[in-house]
């Protein structure tokens, strides 16, 4: 039902002049309401909220069409935010939501004035920050009196919200967001206690399961370019050199998809506290999706030759995605640092009881270092 | 393109609590009987030879679990049985000597000869008493299967086999061979005029000579048949239909855990190693060898998921040829890319003797063999870009 409503949607609006229109600066607006109305934004919110409560093994065809179609809208952020804002009891607003949730906690500090609660600090590479009215900040390790909190901040207050104009590859917003007091609307704790960092984790499965739909269209693309592109007089996919390559690209995106489905089976529904694989599924799928997208993405570009390198082609609107979606909610490297260092603590006796449990003890993000630090590597 | 999707295996709730239990028994197990057995003899994982553990495996029913209860089996999941063999690879158990024949001769055995071969020879399968190689490979047919010489006359006395086959792993070990044979003339198909035939390896006329490998270990033979007598009930299946019956035992060669675990004791090593040199397990860890292993990590939760999700597909009835040749691929660069990051790790730096540079050494001289045995790299890519639609 909801992969139907997804699919027609997605298939009959996202454009390539869409897609153009978006990459010159504008954002969709009619897209985002044709997909609000079909509740695509709630689908994991709570049905009091005016959700769908659907799990994420339901609304992974979502996140996989967001890839497959290069759908340019701070969908999977609104979905993550409307599960998280519901499950905590709190309204959740009209319209996209960004996610903030900052590696490095020291500067975050609440305030309560007569004007209600105010929200200091400052968070790298938010995606659409600036197509957003409403961000969820989420605070893992904070001062003591907002750690563990989702905090629902209204990023219109132009005088307390400073948003750098940032694209990542797939010139999407992604951006420093600095708040100097930012009204707070409503904030609760963190509703799924068992993921210290909730919008890192549930992030890098949305992240996972989108860059498996963009790199099922590249597949798709490319096989199909191979047969139909003629050199020596014969279609190029009959040449064992390009059948090799689109036989390994078919390798990676059967692992990614198969990383991506675990973690959407092992994330949390509204009702569920069954968050004990969250953490290892995510990271696994992450890893994985994250290292099938750097071969993907180099696969497809060499199949389709200079025509795939033009911009009249489309093959770049999947590619540049995957580049940019690798980077996000955390790189491969550094989900990879965080399995391996527990798969070294859990040592010779513990690592393979971890891989069939898909848990490993300690594996919680706590002492993670940042992901995407406040002061980046060449500032 | 629809077959090259693998859905993860969602275990049916009555199977939980079951495979759970198994799981556990197999680990007791293991721990007791391999409790001395070293990392010289894990590091060689599926490749280890050992009848007394096979002995052992057989008398808990551990072989064969999932066969029809009339030749020993006890007609248990697929998904049971994958249980057993992950728990098995994972340990580094030495399980060589009845794989090929529980993973793959006694299948044929079953379907293609129900009531005469089956029922003698199984059973002996099932107590891991009674092993198997395969004679496939001849000295000018590798990849090219369709090509092989080695021929069978049918006289009135039984088939006459006369020809040679090359690579076959633990012939001097084993009770009997199901060998592919030209019965036929090519003819329009080159893959037509195949049979299978089950061989005695104790019948006169058939010489085993060792092909010592690059390991400087004795598991590949050369196979001579010179007027080799095959009685005639030991044609399997049905005669020229060879090609066909070796298409889908290859299927069952490609699609196990095996394909992605035979590297696991270096990884295990690895891991201790990071955690070692480093001063205890509270000392902070080096984050390059963390992402390496991270990675590894990842992939292996990877594989995983998909080698259930082709176990599930053969649970199902599904034919899981081209999604095996796809783990297998995969597999397979996992288990090659071990030995080199291993390399760029702790190359040169590995204590002389120790289990991890003996682990290092033994996986780096083996992982060559990792994407030639069962269908090489190549031809398992052939075989997924014609599934779609490209040759």
């Amino acid at each position: 039902m909801i992969e139907q409503s997804a699919e027609r949607l997605f298939a009959g609006e996202v454009t390539r002049a869409l897609r153009m229109r978006f990459e010159a600066g504008e954002f969709p607006q009619a897209l985002w309401q044709l997909v609000a109305d079909q509740g695509l934004p709630l689908a994991l919110a709570t049905e009091a909220a005016g959700g769908i409560a659907a799990s994420w093994a339901d609304a992974y065809p979502i996140l996989r069409g967001i890839g497959h179609w290069q759908v340019p809208l701070p969908l999977a952020e609104t979905m993550i935010a409307g599960q998280l804002l519901s499950m905590a009891g709190l309204q959740i607003p009209d319209g996209p939501i960004a996610l903030i949730e900052p590696d490095v906690a020291g500067q975050w500090v609440l305030r309560h004035s007569a004007a209600g609660q105010r929200l200091t600090g400052r968070a790298q590479r938010v995606a659409w920050a600036s197509a957003c009215g409403w961000a969820l900040v989420s605070l893992p390790a904070a001062a003591p009196s907002v750690a563990g909190r989702i905090l629902l901040v209204d990023l219109r207050d132009a005088a307390s919200v400073h948003i750098s104009a940032q694209r990542n590859p797939a010139n999407e917003p992604c951006e420093e967001v600095a708040l100097h007091g930012a009204p707070v609307r409503a904030q609760a704790a963190n509703p799924l206690p068992a993921l210290h960092r909730p919008v890192r984790t549930l992030g890098a499965i949305a992240s996972s399961a989108m860059m498996v739909g963009a790199m099922e269209w590249l597949l798709a693309q490319s096989v199909q370019y191979a047969q139909d592109r003629l050199q020596f007089g014969r279609p190029i996919g009959k040449n064992q050199a390009i059948q090799q390559q689109l036989a390994l690209l078919a390798g990676e995106v059967a692992a990614a998809r198969v990383a991506a489905l675990v973690a959407c089976a092992d994330a949390p529904d509204v009702a569920a506290a069954g968050c004990a694989s969250t953490v290892f599924s995510a990271a696994v799928a992450k890893v994985r999706c994250g290292e099938a997208a750097t071969r993907a993405a180099a696969i497809a570009h060499q199949v389709h030759g200079a025509i795939g390198f033009s911009q009249d082609h489309g093959l770049h609107f999947a590619t540049r995605r995957l580049w940019a979606w690798r980077e996000a909610h955390g790189a491969d490297a550094w989900w990879a640092q965080q399995l391996g260092e527990a798969a070294i603590r859990a040592g010779s006796a513990g690592f393979w009881p971890a891989i069939t449990d898909r848990h490993f003890a300690g594996l919680d993000l706590r002492s993670a270092p940042p992901a995407h630090p406040a002061h980046p590597v060449n500032p | 393109m629809q077959a090259l999707r693998i859905d993860p295996c969602t275990l049916p709730p009555d199977l939980l609590a079951d495979c759970a239990a198994l799981r556990q028994q197999v680990r007791a197990f293991l721990a007791e009987a391999l409790a001395d057995f070293p990392a010289a003899l894990r590091v060689r994982n599926w490749s280890g030879h050992s009848p007394a553990f096979s002995a052992q495996l057989g008398a808990r029913g551990w072989i064969g679990m999932t066969w029809p209860r009339r030749y020993g089996g006890q007609a248990r999941s697929p998904l049971e049985r994958y249980v057993v063999l992950e728990e098995l690879l994972a340990a580094g158990a030495p399980v060589g000597a009845h794989w090929v024949a529980e993973r793959q001769s006694a299948l044929l055995l079953m379907r293609l000869s129900p009531d005469l071969l089956a029922p003698r020879i199984v059973p002996g399968i099932v107590r891991g008493e009674t092993f198997f190689c395969i004679g496939m490979s001849e000295p000018d047919s590798g990849s090219d299967l369709a090509s092989i010489r080695t021929r069978a006359l049918r006289t009135d006395a039984g088939w006459v086999v006369n020809g040679r086959k090359v690579w076959t792993s633990r012939a001097h070990q084993a009770h009997y061979m199901i060998a592919l044979v030209r019965t036929g003339a090519p003819g329009e198909v080159r893959q037509a005029g195949l049979s299978q035939l089950l061989v005695d390896m104790t019948t006169p006329g058939l010489t085993v000579r060792p092909i010592v490998n690059q390991l400087g270990e004795h598991d590949f033979n050369e196979v001579t048949f010179d007027d080799v007598l095959v009685p005639h009930a030991h044609l399997l299946g049905v005669e020229g239909d060879g090609w066909a019956q070796v298409s889908a035992e290859l299927a069952f060669e490609r699609s196990g855990p095996e394909r992605y675990l035979s590297s696991t004791q270096l990884l295990l090593e690895m891991l201790d190693a990071a955690a070692g040199g480093q001063g205890g397990p509270a000392a902070p860890l080096d984050a390059r060898q963390a992402v390496a292993l991270g990675r590894i990590t990842a992939s292996y939760a990877t594989l995983r998921q998909m080698s259930l999700g082709v176990s599930a597909m053969l649970a199902r009835g599904d034919n899981p040829a081209l999604a095996a040749a796809l783990v297998k691929d995969q597999g397979a660069l996992v288990e090659q890319a071990m030995p080199d990051i291993a390399h760029d790790l702790y190359g040169g730096l590995a204590a002389p003797g120790s289990a991890l540079a003996l682990a290092m050494s033994y996986t780096a001289r083996a992982a060559p063999s990792f994407s030639l045995r069962g269908g090489t790299r190549e031809i398992l890519r052939g075989i997924i870009a014609k599934g779609m639609g490209l040759r």
